[in-house]
């Protein structure tokens, strides 16, 4: 079967600045990956290619072995690190809308959520607080059965309790053939429910290894080890 | 998917062109219950024309600020759903860059020609009244005779020319925004550096192409001195040559567009 998610020496340049350089990893299915590294080290630019968002400079991307367009568009479910939502719209309009155009939509999971959240599903997104709307956001990324889930930065702007939300939202929505890949800075908030970790550096690959491997092998943490991977 | 992606584009901005549309199909009628049926053109005189005068240059600047809205809302529509936050949603639907663009362009088609028709209704609604009408027989073997042809084929041909350059404006403003977002730092500066400079280039070029095709009006009517049609023969030639102009134009554009669409994008 093929990887989910490919990169073959893929390399991302902004100008004179490598963003990504000669990046080559592979992604199986049915994993929680965390993409890990600090600010500026290429985490977004690479969720960014995987959806098309940019354009390589050299390289490739695949999803489920073909480059970036409208077939992998319809497996994989996106979660910018932005609010991304026309502002003018309601939430039941923004359903409407995943739910006209991704035929993998559950408008009744979305529903679900949106109750147990006490959500109102009239409301204009842009009379919701950012960490309701941030909500919002997960529930429609979540409620559809995607292929692979990408989420950056999912908890950044929310509250502990949100998070821990969140969370339970990604682990109790996905399928177990799909793959999850967060990327973050709180590891300590996620580290429990990752399979595997990725730490980006410069653009580069520093590490790609299971969580059960980092523990044994450097019996540490995931959090322990970025401190000292990444340490200043 | 064209279908869905035309569905919301045309949801967007609906209620906006409908107010604005309800006022200038408002203000038409008004103008011509309240200012155009008592006037009287038996007898004028000065007055009479500085109303008339007024009331055209109002009616005028009302129309034109609807034709400037209706294009705002193309314009933005397409610079702030592909290319702003909501670009992230956008170009992660299951379509693709140039099922957008289609999506766009016809949506904005039809804004611009629903935008032409209503215009065009109030005018002829102004116009239509009984007194304005009678004035306009008294005068019409004199602008017929000016004109080469009758003032009616002259409006005519005026909002044919309108309904075409429709389409091509459309595609030039999606130029200017596709062209803009190649400089991420500076997307709306770009976009209105491309409009001049693109409009700039349009004209340069059209003035040496009239100049080798004898279509400059000083060199056209010395040639044509004498003959009673020559401002007709020149206006049906300058229509086409502008017809033929902007059609290239635009596929010109329409392919730049295109290609960015396709290979340039690159959301920061």
């Amino acid at each position: 079967m093929k990887p989910i998610l490919e990169c073959r020496g893929l390399t991302k340049k902004y100008g004179s600045t490598f963003a990504l350089y000669n990046l080559n990893i592979a992604l199986e299915r049915g994993q929680i990956i965390g993409l890990l590294g600090p600010n500026g080290s290429g985490k977004t630019t690479l969720i960014k290619l995987a959806n098309g968002l940019l354009r390589p400079s050299g390289g490739q991307i695949l999803i489920n072995g073909s480059e970036p367009g409208v077939e992998t568009k319809k497996i994989v479910s996106y979660l910018p690190d932005r609010n991304y939502l026309g502002k003018h719209m309601r939430v039941d309009e923004i359903m409407a809308y995943y739910n006209t155009f991704y035929d993998n939509f559950s408008l009744e999971r979305a529903s679900g959520m949106l109750d147990a959240l006490s959500i109102d599903p009239r409301a204009r997104l842009s009379s919701l607080s950012k960490g309701t709307l941030e909500k919002v956001q997960l529930i429609l990324v979540m409620s559809r059965e995607a292929d692979l889930y990408i989420l950056d930065e999912p908890i950044g702007g929310v509250d502990p309790a949100a998070r821990d939300y969140i969370l339970h939202t990604i682990l109790t929505n996905y399928n177990e053939n799909a793959t999850v890949l967060i990327s973050t800075h709180l590891i300590s908030d996620i580290e429990n429910v990752l399979d595997h970790v990725i730490f980006l550096k410069s653009g580069q690959l520093v590490l790609n290894a299971s969580v059960d491997e980092i523990r044994t092998q450097h019996r540490k943490s995931v959090d322990a080890l970025f401190r000292e991977v990444f340490k200043c | 998917m064209l279908g869905k992606l035309l569905k919301f584009d045309l949801k967007y901005g609906m209620k906006v062109f409908i107010l604005l549309h309800v006022i200038i199909v408002f203000a038409s009628v008004l103008g011509r219950l309240i200012f155009l049926d008592p006037l009287s053109f038996s007898n004028p005189d000065g007055a009479l024309v500085s109303q008339v005068v007024l009331f055209s240059s109002a009616i005028f600047f009302l129309l034109m600020a609807a034709c400037f809205c209706t294009w705002l809302i193309i314009a933005f529509r397409f610079y702030r759903n592909l290319f702003t936050g909501e670009g992230y949603l956008s170009w992660t639907l299951p379509a693709s860059g140039i099922q957008h663009l289609w999506a766009k362009i016809i949506s904005g088609c039809i804004w611009y020609l629903l935008n032409c028709f209503i215009e065009a209704g109030c005018v002829l609604f102004l116009v239509s009244g009984s007194n304005v009408t009678e004035a306009c027989s008294h005068i019409a073997p004199e602008v017929t005779a000016e004109l080469g042809i009758p003032l009616s084929t002259f409006a005519l041909v005026l909002f044919l020319l309108m309904l075409v350059s429709g389409p091509v404006s459309v595609i030039q403003t999606y130029f200017c925004v596709v062209i803009g977002q190649l400089f991420p730092a500076h997307r709306i500066l770009g976009a209105v550096a491309a409009y001049f400079v693109s409009s700039f280039v349009i004209q340069i070029l059209s003035f040496v192409l009239q100049m080798g095709t004898g279509l400059l009006p000083e060199a056209f009517f010395i040639a044509q001195t004498g003959s009673d049609t020559q401002f007709a023969t020149y206006f049906f030639a300058t229509i086409g040559f502008s017809c033929i102009m902007m059609f290239i134009i635009a596929i010109i554009q329409y392919c730049v567009i295109h290609y960015i669409m396709k290979e340039k994008i690159n959301l920061l």
